[in-house]
């Protein structure tokens, strides 16, 4: 008997465990973060936002894009020994080089676009939720998202020419969408950038009227220059206009930061403070008017991703040969005058500065104007790096102001703006007599103060719709070699997107 | 009474036996019991693991005894060859690394590590379903080389001295008893237990031996030199290809000696090891109670950078009949798992994610090379694994019906600590800490009923339900540039009234890189099984079962799944009184296992990750410090209705045994489909994502195993027995999602209908000599061909070379494998010969890809590009390869071209023995010394195959032999086996 009172007591124990199931079959990943969990609170909107940003840097330094196609396509630079940046110097952008593959694929800067279309379509939803999430936090939000989302096509155009334009998340219901006209898409970008620009603020957390209170609870010394504000949208505006050479636009867009820049913080820089290893390019400022930081202090530094990683090699950084280097009569051409800050040669040929340039007279000079090493220090031995990745900063906007207003004909104001740099840098004012041509001497003062910036190659092509003086590149801009070949997996996916005709 | 047995159980629910439960029962031992009702019996005929009993007696037998002779230190290496379609991969001959295994085929293409994991078979040990590493960790690696952490095979724990058998199931049903951890096979490892009978034994087995240091020739800069020479030679005027064109700096001075002097680093580099193993195992007890004890340990030493592996283990096993109906039985397995691992910079910079300048290579002088040696010395890197395994069962009796109730749990942990020298990298010190652990604990109960129908017909029905949890989490740590190379961890600030309290001291806190992170799974099943026997004639097993994962998605959570075993007895049908037939069985089985998904994003449908990272800065989790959310671009998208996956397999086997020269044949025909599996898609490129996960991809396994096996001489004095087994597997994609025909998956193309290893290549045919030779127009991706490029196969005529004139070649798995045995017995001495082989599979020498490939790899930031100090060594046929323009921008050397592509089928001597059985000469003892038992051994002891390299065996999942890995060695060892 004992025996079947035992299988009883069995019993339940055994059907006890058929219960519990449910419960345990419920877990929630502690990797990801479920649709669910997601959109219900001031956290959610703030990380889907940094998220956007996070991404939109990401397509920027992934494989050293930025400058790959803004600097090393120019063609200032050479390269000893990698194959693939020698290509991208020759224009032989279709190489079979993973690298140049991944510079051809648009993937990441849709990554951009869908995350701040996601962005535009959750966040109201929080606004209902959480009641700590204010109108007004929720407008400079989506009023920064459009601004991504804008920037990352005005990208885009740029590289591809005509991309797809995709303005809603279409979340889980992706269909392949074909390639729209790059004017419209200009047109687009700039009422989106205008319409952006009306709702950022001058800076974040600093009592400015378009932004009430504290930003996301952080004191204004955690958005400095890390987020993008008014005149960053200005500044990509008057871009904008420029790359369709519509100055007229440009000129305004350009005059509404000349008569607000110490709203927004920002400064004309010192050829020391633009140059030091902790000077303009470390951490974030407010002096970079659009810019991705990478912070030291945070453990944000990366090996990767930073033009140092391109240009640096002994003596700065502890590297035998530099990916990318300037070859001495490039130098020579480009600094042709006296007493110039940034670099220029003694009577003897000897660098009287060595801010831009190291082992000047050696093989491979080392281009150093930015050399953010870690922390900010001098010690050669590690190779990680901080600077930031800066988009656009006043002088760059002093110099495109100079240019529309050159083009348009204000030669005056423009030399104004002008010298403007040139004195800043210790060089005399411009004269038609030594400088050459003003659109000339713009260009090359261009040149010269936004080195390693990314701006060079689309400078040139911005300069060759002027002048017209330089058949190949005219080649280039009338057949839409100026633009990138499709990756081939996009081709891969897309049945709609068909390759660039120049790279047919 | 009652009381006592409530405390035993909820002993057994958290896994344990208390002493009271065990004190208490022992006092009732004094119900006598017949020796056919003993302990081990009646555990035994529970069956629970395998269907029906078949007959390893003569088919597939991995013979255990003969196998604890060789110096092998992991499961992989025993089943190695040794086990019909069960393909061994050994690829680095460094002891204690990853052995993947694959059983009749893989599932899913092995496009990662993540997909070798995911067809791995289940290793079963005492019923314990093991749970292995999980993959997840490769998420924070920038190169998955190899995973973070020790790394170490975790089958490296089994004592094959401990061991009874060992079973690769091929029987459907029986694999489908271990549910989804079974989907992939099961290997089933069955330790030895008490014989019961009390008497008290010890067992004792040791062998010392050597691994042999190989010869090879070694070259220095001046050959390096003469070899790139003849490239300028053809395709330069001066020298220089073109005016950015930089010669490297370590080839150019040629009164260099560190470069040009003698080439000596072997001996420095390779290295004789000792190799041991001592193990003892103590058994005795009754059939009321046993126990029985083992422990050992062994070192396994490489032939290179002195890596070895030291093993440390102990069994305690127990077994007690406090009542006639209650068993209690326990075992726990603990080992210990020691690395000396490999010094490559390969693996040491692909952890560190850092590329040092690498323009200059390792000196092949051997003081110089020394010196580098040295820093390795003044750091650390202690590889430690704690595995343990252990059960605890009660089984309840009560006369026909039974019921189990099980505790298990499989533990395993792992520790990696560094430190390496700042000399060792540009005066940049690294330290890293590895801490991880992954946990299965299970908890199952099952009723079953023996029901005798009349004489001829009997009845076995069971149900059953087990719980499962898995638990996988790491910590893991690392920081650059210490402030010295004499503090090696990282400090922290431990004064609580400093401001930096907890704050790094020796390492930049802006340098210090942390992560953790978890996975669980837990699994749900209930399963029902009838087995029925007719007449010792034909036995048939029906078994049903439904599976819950959370791993699955909340509406398609459960899988039903049925399987049908057959086995049909002809000799006890037909021959029931022919003695010349010892057997002649048919069998027959068809069934249904579901496969579990690995991670658990699936189950949670569209979700949100931190990914914001890019190509060699991946780990980047926010902005600004504020951490960030994003659709999981990175990783791909994951969508609702993802269904589970499941396996549906067929086997159809026959096995043939005659008296006459003990002739014994084993055939085996299968069919295995693998349905609806997810495969991460490139697609959706236009929103973001690099990729998204589908269901719906089905890859087909077919193949024949075959034993053949006979004793071709048998006399009283000599005998010679032989036996060979094959296994041919031949697998093929059935369908993709979306009704996709191609797939290009990196370097790789899936098409359905073709297989799923094959490579993906360009032809070549030659090379052009002369512009004029390149047909009008003939580009390569749109660049223009010209002299010195290789002639490409233009294989749709479209005078273009692209990706469409790629063709699937070769096999990554070989089409045929097995091994060849024989014995010969002559008197008291034995030799054993062990053959192993693979046919028809191939691999990409890219060690001469790199070679040649000079130009693109000199001071490239990449893997491919760092010289190993084995770049000294002269390997491959240099003759093979045509003169290409190396600076051509068509990269005339890419991989991916037949022109690497090389037959990687072999034949190996892996093993002979030879043993003198020492009993009778110690006869004078003969009441206490049961056996024992002399005997040599040599090991990898010759290669017959026509690869180039290294050895063909010696390549990891990819097919891409690097040559950076290590050899394996050749082993000679001296033993003596002593049964008391």
């Amino acid at each position: 008997m004992k025996r079947y009172h035992l299988i009883i007591r069995f019993l339940p124990l055994f059907l006890l465990s058929l219960g519990g199931c449910k419960k345990m079959l419920d877990i929630d990943s502690s990797r990801t973060v479920k649709e669910e969990n997601m959109w219900n609170a001031l956290e959610d909107t703030r990380a889907g936002l940094m998220g956007i940003y996070g991404l939109t840097k990401a397509a920027l330094d992934d494989n050293n894009a930025y400058w790959l196609y803004g600097e090393v396509r120019s063609g200032d630079f050479e390269s000893p020994n990698r194959q693939d940046l020698k290509a991208i110097i020759k224009n032989d952008l279709k190489a079979n080089y993973e690298s140049l593959g991944a510079l051809s694929n648009w993937r990441r800067w849709f990554a951009v676009v869908n995350a701040a279309n996601i962005f535009m379509e959750r966040a109201p939803e929080v606004r209902a939720k959480d009641l700590r999430y204010t109108e007004n936090n929720l407008v400079v939000d989506v009023a920064q998202a459009r601004f991504l989302r804008a920037y990352a096509y005005f990208n885009m155009v740029r590289i591809w020419g005509d991309v797809p334009l995709i303005l809603n998340s279409h979340d889980g219901n992706f269909e392949n969408k074909a390639r729209e006209d790059r004017l419209k898409i200009y047109a687009w970008i700039e009422k989106e950038m205008f319409e952006a620009a009306q709702l950022l603020p001058y800076s974040y957390s600093t009592g400015d009227e378009q932004q009430i209170g504290n930003y996301y609870n952080e004191a204004s010394s955690r958005w400095s220059g890390a987020l993008v504000r008014k005149l960053s949208a200005y500044a990509i505006l008057a871009h904008l206009a420029a790359w369709q050479a519509n100055y007229a636009d440009a000129a305004a867009y350009t005059q509404f930061i000349m008569d607000n820049y110490s709203k927004g913080g920002a400064y004309y820089l010192s050829t020391s403070f633009l140059t030091d290893g902790n000077g303009f390019f470390f951490e974030k400022r407010s002096e970079q008017m659009f810019s991705f930081p990478y912070i030291w202090a945070h453990v944000e530094a990366s090996f990767t991703g930073h033009i140092e990683e391109l240009t640096l090699a002994s003596p700065v950084v502890s590297k035998s040969v530099p990916d990318i280097y300037m070859p001495k009569e490039t130098i020579l051409k480009t600094f042709n005058e006296k007493k110039d800050q940034r670099f220029s040669i003694d009577t003897l040929g000897n660098p009287n500065t060595e801010v831009y340039f190291r082992n000047f007279n050696s093989k491979y000079p080392i281009f150093s104007k930015i050399k953010c090493i870690m922390g900010g220090s001098s010690d050669p031995t590690f190779r990680i790096f901080t600077s930031a990745t800066i988009l656009t900063r006043l002088e760059d906007i002093t110099l495109l102001r100079a240019e529309a207003l050159a083009v348009l004909g204000e030669k005056s104001t423009a030399i104004e703006l002008l010298n403007e740099i040139r004195e800043r840098r210790g060089l005399k004012v411009y004269s038609e007599t030594v400088n050459g041509d003003l659109i000339d001497a713009i260009f090359l003062e261009r040149k010269r103060e936004l080195m390693g910036e990314g701006h060079r190659w689309y400078d040139m092509i911005r300069r060759e719709k002027i002048k017209h003086d330089n058949p190949q590149l005219a080649g280039l801009i009338a057949n839409d070699g100026i633009y990138w070949p499709i990756a081939k997996e996009i081709l891969a996916q897309n049945k709609l997107i068909a390759q660039n005709s120049y790279w047919k | 009474m009652y009381m006592i047995k409530k405390r035993c159980l909820s002993g057994l629910v958290v896994l344990g036996w208390s002493c009271t439960c065990c004190s208490l029962v022992s006092g009732q031992d004094n119900k006598q019991l017949s020796p056919s009702d003993s302990l081990k019996l009646q555990i035994g005929t529970v069956k629970l693991d395998s269907v029906f009993q078949i007959k390893t007696s003569q088919v597939n037998p991995i013979e255990i005894k003969k196998r604890s002779l060789l110096p092998y230190t992991s499961l992989q290496q025993y089943l190695k060859g040794n086990n019909t379609g069960l393909h061994v991969t050994e690829p680095s001959g460094e002891p204690g690394t990853k052995q993947p295994m694959y059983f009749r085929g893989v599932s899913r293409p092995l496009l990662s590590d993540i997909d070798v994991f995911q067809n791995q078979p289940l290793v079963v040990v005492d019923g314990i379903p093991l749970v292995g590493e999980h993959p997840f960790a490769y998420a924070v690696q920038t190169y998955d080389l190899e995973r973070i952490g020790p790394a170490t095979n975790l089958f490296a724990n089994i004592n094959i001295d401990m061991v009874k058998s060992i079973e690769v199931l091929k029987d459907v049903a029986a694999m489908a008893m271990y549910g989804p951890n079974a989907a992939n096979g099961a290997i089933v490892v069955q330790t030895k237990e008490p014989k019961a009978d009390k008497t008290n034994r010890i067992a004792v087995n040791m062998y010392t031996g050597l691994a042999q240091r190989p010869q090879v020739t070694t070259i220095n800069g001046e050959y390096e030199n003469r070899f790139r020479k003849q490239f300028y030679d053809l395709y330069t005027s001066n020298g220089r290809y073109d005016d950015g064109d930089s010669y490297p700096i370590y080839l150019s001075d040629s009164l260099n000696m560190n470069y040009f002097g003698q080439s000596d680093w072997t001996d420095s580099y390779y290295n004789n090891g000792l190799v041991y193993n001592l193990n003892a195992n103590l058994s005795g007890g009754g059939p009321r109670a046993n126990f029985q004890f083992a422990a050992g340990s062994t070192q396994d030493k490489g032939v290179a950078d002195k890596v070895k592996l030291n093993k440390y283990y102990a069994l305690f096993g127990l077994n007690m009949r406090p009542l006639t109906w209650l068993t209690f039985s326990m075992q726990a397995n603990i080992s210990r798992l020691d690395r000396n691992r490999n010094l490559n910079m390969r693996d040491r910079f692909a952890q560190l994610a850092y590329f040092p300048d690498l323009s200059a290579p390792l000196s092949p002088n051997k003081e110089v090379y020394n010196e580098y040696l040295s820093y390795y010395k003044k750091g650390f890197d202690n590889n430690k694994t704690n595995v343990v395994q252990g059960y605890g069962k009660l089984q309840l009796d009560f006369g026909n019906f039974h019921f189990l109730t099980t505790g298990m749990v499989d533990y395993n942990e792992g520790y990696r600590d560094q430190f390496y020298h700042s000399k060792l990298m540009e005066s940049n010190n690294f330290a890293s800490n590895y801490y991880g652990y992954n946990q299965r604990a299970i908890f199952d109960n099952k009723a079953y009923y023996d029901w005798k129908i009349d004489d001829k017909n009997s009845l076995n029905l069971l149900i059953g339900n087990s719980l499962q949890w898995d638990t996988y989490r790491y910590n893991y740590a690392y920081a650059y540039k210490g402030v010295n190379d004499f503090i090696k961890v990282n400090l922290l600030e431990d004064d609580p009234l400093k401001s930096n309290y907890l704050e790094a001291t020796a390492y930049p806190k802006a340098l210090i890189f942390k992560f953790l992170d978890r996975i669980r799974h837990n699994l749900v099943s209930f399963y029902g099984r009838a087995n029925y026997n007719y007449d010792k004639k034909v036995d048939v097993s029906l078994l049903l079962r439904t599976d819950g994962s959370s791993n699955a998605q909340p509406d398609a959570r459960w899988i039903f799944t049925p399987s049908l075993s057959a086995n049909w007895n002809i000799k006890n049908s037909y021959f029931v009184s022919d003695n010349s037939l010892k057997d002649l069985t048919a069998r027959f089985s068809v069934g249904r296992i579901g496969v579990s998904n690995v991670f658990d994003d699936f189950a949670q449908g569209p979700n949100y990750v931190a990914q914001m990272g890019f190509t060699g800065n991946q780990l980047i989790a926010g902005y600004n410090a504020i951490a960030g959310l994003v659709r999981p671009y990175e990783s791909g998208w994951v969508g609702y209705n993802i269904p589970w996956a499941y396996t549906d397999q067929a086997n159809l086997g026959i096995d043939y045994a005659i008296q006459k020269r003990n002739i014994h044949v084993s055939l085996d025909v299968y069919l295995k489909q693998t349905k609806n599996q997810l495969i991460n898609i490139p697609s959706y490129s236009e929103y973001g994502y690099k990729s998204s996960y589908m269901a719906g991809m089905d890859v087909q396994n077919t193949g024949v195993e075959l034993t053949v096996g006979l004793d071709p001489i048998q006399s009283d004095r000599f005998k010679w027995s032989t036996a060979l087994n094959v296994s041919h597997n031949q697998n093929k994609l059935k369908a993709l999602p979306n009704d996709l025909e191609q797939l290009v998956m990196g370097n790789s193309l899936l098409e359905v209908g073709k297989s799923l290893d094959q490579y993906w290549l360009l032809s070549n045919t030659g090379i052009y000599k002369t512009d004029a030779e390149v047909p009008q127009g003939m580009t390569y991706n749109s660049i223009q061909l010209r002299a010195g490029d290789p002639i490409w196969k233009d294989q749709n005529g479209d005078n273009r070379i692209d990706d469409s004139d790629r063709t699937l070649q070769g096999h990554r798995l070989p089409l045929l494998f097995g091994n060849w045995s024989n014995n010969f017995v002559f008197g008291k001495w034995d030799l054993g010969i062990n053959m192993y082989y693979n046919i028809g599979r191939e691999l990409i020498n890219q060690e001469m890809v790199t070679r040649f490939d000079f130009i693109n790899n000199e001071g490239a930031k990449k893997l491919d590009a760092i010289k190993e100090v084995t770049y000294w060594e002269k390997r491959g046929d240099y003759s093979k390869y045509p003169l290409y323009n190396p600076w051509s921008s068509v990269i005339p050397y890419q991989a991916d071209q037949d022109l690497f592509l090389e037959n990687a089928s072999f034949l190996k001597i892996r093993a002979i023995t030879l043993g003198y059985d020492l009993t009778s000469l110690l006869g004078g003892r003969q009441q206490r010394i049961q056996r024992a038992y002399a005997y040599v051994s040599a090991n990898n002891v010759a290669t017959i195959t026509s690869y180039s390299g290294v050895d063909p065996e010696i390549v990891d999942y990819t097919g891409y032999d690097i040559g950076s890995k290590m050899r394996i060695p050749r082993i000679y060892t001296l033993g003596i086996k002593v049964d008391f």
